[in-house]
């Protein structure tokens, strides 16, 4: 190469650089590199006479042109990405978006209070082994009562204000008559609950309620004690309360176990010193419960002298206000969403 | 039920612990202690005084007396009452006691300083006299004779439901003797009962209705206001104190649960008293002045004319003790409980009889009855003299068999032992006859207040032992039975996961009665015979049984509209339907509804279309005839699996303001219908190819029904059809609307040529346009 397109290459490599860098846009890099590296471009240009060069001043000649190719290659591209870089940070910052707008679409709704707790203690149960059961609304007075060992004359009938239906029928006062159902369909050994909706001719107020839940269980086998039943009693409201819980039995009458028991527990909130939720007495009534009576399983087909049991009803209604501090018992059939939204 | 410490101590002769402990203890034992409560604390101060001197106050109805009070000297205060006059002895109340809340203060009344205060019974807190003050016979200083500060311990009605003893003083005070290991006194002297023929006849008709009736007669009585002390322990434990004689019954009741009536000799016509049915149309005036309508189901006691007492629950108006009596018939009878229960809720008359009646009470009372009531009169009614001996009318009273109770089952039945002289022990505490027949088994005698229903076999005894050394003494513990995995309960698992399904599309659970009335179900148009009646509905509102849950869900989207612009909620509940001979077939639904205040109505229609897929895999709609309460042009018919099993339908406009769209299903119907197995099938293993079809239609043609036929014209080699979208307006014709699917078809055995494709094409055009369809190509 002569000394001339020697130099005339260089100057040609540091204008193209200079143009380069001064870019000021895409295009007018595309304008250099068609203009010096195109198929007509100039660096094309000066390898033209290569043909009439000796074999070594053609590799030199060669090596020079391709090291100034290259050079421009790499600058064209660092500024070309500069720009890709500049174009995509100045879209993306056009992407802006408040995320503290609310996001469309449908939220989930909530289950009843009942549902939650009853839904816990059943599979507290299932895990114990117990089956769950569930029985009519509707019922006849011998699965309600007579079953029940609560004869027609009995003063036990008072203490259950029944809505009675044509027919002869009635609405149930308690989850009990499922215990009958669950002795005839499973027979011994058994161990059910029965959550269910029960009904009780009461004006309606604040704490008072004509249509209530409770959950029924029952466990009848070979050998089964008082002792067993206090077990079965302080694991359910250990598992509901999550806590340790102290419970004692005092007598309670009624008639379908015996002997039968109101079972208490130490108050949660004091610890037994007294406060105004246990109403200074330190214990918080639970629920009824007993040994099953001899009459009951003998007219559900179990013979009592091969087979024991015992059972227990719980307001499953008074533990979900406990539960959450509802203080109107009236919001549970009420229907209003603002407070059933809450759950 | 109040029961008096005073009155339990006097039988106990004492007590070692302090009322409010012999609660805590009465309530682990007995029966549920409610309160204790003090009365008569005011009584220490008070004390009897001399009225010296009275003088009226100028220009006041007020006088002003000076007493004598030796307690606390001559004190002079003023006194407004009539009877307040010289040389009588009444009671003083000292400035600083407090009575019935209100503390008495020295202060200056009509200008006059007064230092304390007379006082009447009542305000005393002793009986219900406001007339004047009290006139008193004792010794000025001294305290009211036989009233004093007491402690009233309130137990729980229900907790004596079955125990007919404890429903007076005498039997509460043997369970305090057993549990505080003291002795028990008896109130009553069986001596005092003369011997002899009775003095009146008594005639029993029917012995299961009345299985006894003692009677004694009385002459020579003169009756009058009770002695304080006796007014003052019927007011303590809640009893009106009426007459000498008519508290002496009461007192009896309240001591030994023997509920007694008196009659006026005079007034009976006839020497004989009959206890028999009432007579059809039979009526009777009672104490209580209402005149009450009797049945042949009441039983009554009569004289020889009619009815002078209703059995067991109250005593005629005409036949009862006036001032002017000087002869009585003293009643002491047990009556069948049942049958007292009954005549009581029937006449909407519960007395302190009658409670106690229905408890089943003891027939070998009524004779402890008259004997304490001997005893009684002859202190209140001086003078009074017994005519003849007692009339004694009684059915045959067989003894309560024995209970064997072998102790290794009382073990097994408590879950802890007990030593076999503590369980002697504590039964002969109850007064139970124990007797050792055998080694290990206890032969075990009822005493025969509580062997008429409250004890009567050995799983009787095991509370009776267990209550006694306290249950708190066992320990809990599991038992040991296989395990075993539960039966299992597909529907509640079902029902659990429709919950949580309807949540998940934003649906909230309520909970709405099972009762509607009239108006809720003649909205809704069904039929009022339809539904099980409710024979004692609190209130007409709620006479009926629902057999849809749609009255509720319609109560609910109106009065949330009240507060929500935008809401969706969902109740799982039973519809009731009658069946002939047999309970009510209860149908377990699904209900749901969308509401929105604002739009057209159809994002809530597809809302609750969705829901329904999203509980029923590929569940479809058909649009049917429209309810008189759903939009007429918007009713709909959920269809799974060939069947029925539900709707869709927006509400009526007429019904709520604002759109709501419903979803009802018959949850039942679903779980009979089962779940179907899933079975795999193979993957495509041809690629599928698609093309688009638009079809013409008229605008209320349903897309579902073009899709079928789409599909049925394309064969075997459809894989699916979806579709893309509908258009509306122009270049259309008016009620003409155009639908566009994408069908994607491909064969099991190869790839399809696009040859192949096209054919199906024109075949799926030429069958459509067959059906007389127009495409847009």
């Amino acid at each position: 190469m002569s000394a001339a397109n020697l130099e005339s290459l260089e100057s040609l490599e540091q204008d193209a650089l200079q143009r380069i860098q001064s870019a000021a846009a895409l295009a007018d890099l595309e304008a250099v590199r068609v203009e010096l590296l195109g198929r007509k471009g100039k660096l094309a240009g000066l390898s033209k006479d290569m043909g009439q060069l000796t074999p070594e001043e053609r590799a030199s000649r060669g090596k020079l042109l391709n090291r100034a190719k290259q050079a421009l290659e790499e600058a064209l591209e660092q500024r070309k990405s500069a720009f890709e870089d500049t174009a995509l940070h100045t879209r993306l910052q056009a992407e802006w978006v408040d995320l503290t707008v609310p996001a469309p679409g449908v939220r989930p709704g909530s289950l009843h209070p009942v549902t939650l707790v009853q839904r816990e203690i059943e599979d507290l149960f299932v895990s114990m082994g117990f089956t769950v059961l569930s029985g009519p609304e509707v019922e006849t007075e011998h699965h309600n009562f007579d079953a029940l060992n609560i004869p027609g004359d009995h003063p036990a009938r008072d203490m259950q204000d029944t809505f009675w239906l044509e027919g002869g029928y009635l609405l149930r006062t308690h989850t009990s008559p499922v215990q009958i159902r669950g002795m005839r369909k499973l027979g011994p050994p058994l161990r059910m609950i029965a959550p269910g909706r029960v009904f009780r001719n009461e004006e309606l107020d604040a704490s008072h309620e004509h249509t209530f839940y409770q959950i029924e269980g029952m466990m009848v086998d070979r050998e089964i004690s008082v002792s067993h039943l206090i077990y079965y009693m302080k694991t359910m409201l250990e598992g509901l309360f999550r806590r340790e819980v102290t419970v004692r039995l005092r007598p309670g009458y009624f008639p379908f176990v015996e002997p039968g028991f109101e079972l208490e527990i130490q108050c949660l909130l004091c610890g037994g010193k007294g406060c105004p939720v246990c109403k200074q007495s330190g214990w918080l009534e639970q629920l009824g419960c007993g040994l099953v009576h001899p009459n009951v399983l003998r007219m559900s087909g179990i013979d009592p002298e091969e087979w024991m049991g015992w059972a227990f009803g719980l307001g499953l209604t008074r533990l979900v206000m406990m539960r959450y501090g509802i203080d109107d018992i009236r919001h549970l059939q009420g229907g209003d969403l603002r407070f059933l939204r809450q759950f | 039920m109040k029961f008096s410490g005073n009155w339990i101590t006097e039988m106990t002769g004492g007590l070692d612990v302090t009322t409010k402990e012999l609660a805590q203890l009465v309530t682990k034992k007995t029966a549920e202690a409610e309160g204790v409560e003090s009365v008569g604390e005011h009584l220490t101060m008070v004390c009897a005084a001399r009225i010296e001197q009275v003088e009226q106050i100028e220009g006041s109805h007020n006088r002003k007396a000076v007493v004598e009070t030796k307690l606390y000297g001559t004190r002079t205060v003023v006194c407004g009452a009539p009877n307040c006059r010289p040389g009588i002895m009444t009671a003083y109340v000292p400035a600083g006691c407090v009575l019935d809340g209100r503390r008495i203060e020295k202060a200056v009344i009509a200008g006059v300083e007064s230092d304390g205060m007379l006082a009447s019974g009542a305000e005393l807190g002793l009986n219900r006299e406001t007339a004047g003050i009290l006139e008193l016979n004792a010794e000025p200083g001294t305290a009211i004779p036989g009233c004093g500060p007491d402690s009233i311990i309130e137990i729980d009605n229900k907790s004596l439901t079955h125990r007919p003893d404890l429903w007076g003083h005498h039997g509460m005070a043997r369970e305090v003797a057993a549990i505080l290991g003291r002795p028990l006194r008896d109130p009553v002297d069986l001596s005092l009962l003369p011997e002899g023929e009775g003095a009146i006849g008594v005639n029993i008709e029917d012995y299961a209705l009345c299985p006894r009736y003692s009677a004694l007669v009385f002459e020579n009585v003169t009756v009058a206001p009770s002695p304080l002390w006796l007014q003052y322990r019927l007011e303590a434990v809640g009893l009106n104190p009426i007459n000498n004689i008519v508290d002496v019954t009461n007192y009896v009741m309240a001591e030994i649960a023997q509920p007694m009536h008196a009659f006026d000799a005079a007034t009976l016509n006839g020497g004989t008293i009959y206890v028999r049915r009432a007579r059809a149309g039979e009526r009777m005036v009672a104490l209580d002045g209402e005149d009450y309508a009797l049945d042949e189901q009441a039983l009554v006691i009569a004289d020889g004319e009619g009815a002078v007492a209703i059995a067991g629950v109250i005593g005629g108006l005409n036949t009862g003790v006036t001032e002017k009596t000087t002869r009585i018939v003293l009643e002491s009878a047990n009556f069948q409980a049942g049958s007292v229960r009954k005549t009581s809720s029937r006449l909407k008359l519960r007395t302190d009889a009658s409670m106690r009646f229905e408890k089943a009470q003891d027939p070998h009372n009524t004779l402890r009855g008259l004997a304490r009531a001997v005893a009684l009169l002859r202190q209140v009614s001086p003078g009074i003299r017994l005519v003849g001996g007692v009339a004694d009318d009684k059915g045959e009273l067989v003894p309560a068999p024995p209970i064997d109770l072998p102790l290794d089952w009382l073990r097994r039945k408590l879950g802890r032992s007990v030593p076999s002289e503590q369980v002697r022990s504590i039964l002969e505490s109850l007064s139970f006859g124990v007797a050792e027949v055998k080694a290990g088994e206890f032969q075990v005698t009822i005493p025969s207040w509580r062997a008429t229903k409250d004890v009567s076999i050995k799983d009787d005894l095991v509370e009776e032992v267990g209550r006694m050394v306290g249950y708190d003494t066992i320990a809990p513990e599991p038992p040991l039975v296989p395990s075993s995995p539960p039966p299992e309960n597909p529907e509640r698992n079902y029902l659990h996961q429709v919950r949580l399904a309807c949540a998940a599309q934003g649906f909230t659970e309520v909970s709405n009665y099972s009762f509607v009335n009239q108006a809720q179900i003649a909205e809704l148009s069904l039929p009022e015979a339809d539904h099980v009646k409710v024979l004692n509905p609190i209130s007409s509102d709620q006479g009926l049984l629902r057999t849809s849950l749609m009255p509720g869900i319609l109560r609910s989207v109106r009065d949330n509209s009240r507060h929500l612009d935008n809401f969706r909620l969902f109740e799982l509940g039973h519809e009731i339907h009658k069946r002939a001979g047999d309970l009510p077939n209860e149908r377990l639904h699904l209900a749901a509804a969308v509401y929105s205040k604002a739009g057209d109505g159809q994002a809530g229609l597809f809302e609750a279309k969705r829901l329904a897929e999203c509980l029923l895999k590929n569940a479809k709609v058909r649009q049917t005839e429209a309810k008189a309460w759903e939009h007429p042009a918007r009713a709909y018919e959920v269809v799974w699996r060939q069947q029925a099993v539900g709707r869709i339908a927006e509400l009526h406009p007429n019904l709520a303001t604002g759109r709501a769209a419903v979803l009802d299903l018959d949850l039942t119907l679903v779980q009979e219908m089962g779940s179907e197995a899933v079975k795999y099938q193979p993957l495509q293993r041809y690629p599928s190819s698609a093309f688009d079809l638009s079809v013409l239609a008229a605008e209320r043609q349903p897309v579902v029904e073009i899709e079928d036929l789409l599909a049925s014209y394309a064969g075997p080699q459809l894989q699916g059809i979806e579709f893309v979208r509908q258009y509306v307006g122009p270049p259309l014709a008016a009620g003409q609307k155009s639908v566009s699917f994408r069908l994607r078809v491909a064969s099991s055995q190869k790839t399809l040529s696009a040859e192949e494709i096209t054919a199906i094409r024109a075949q799926v055009i030429a069958g459509m346009e067959k059906s007389g369809y127009e495409l847009r190509v």
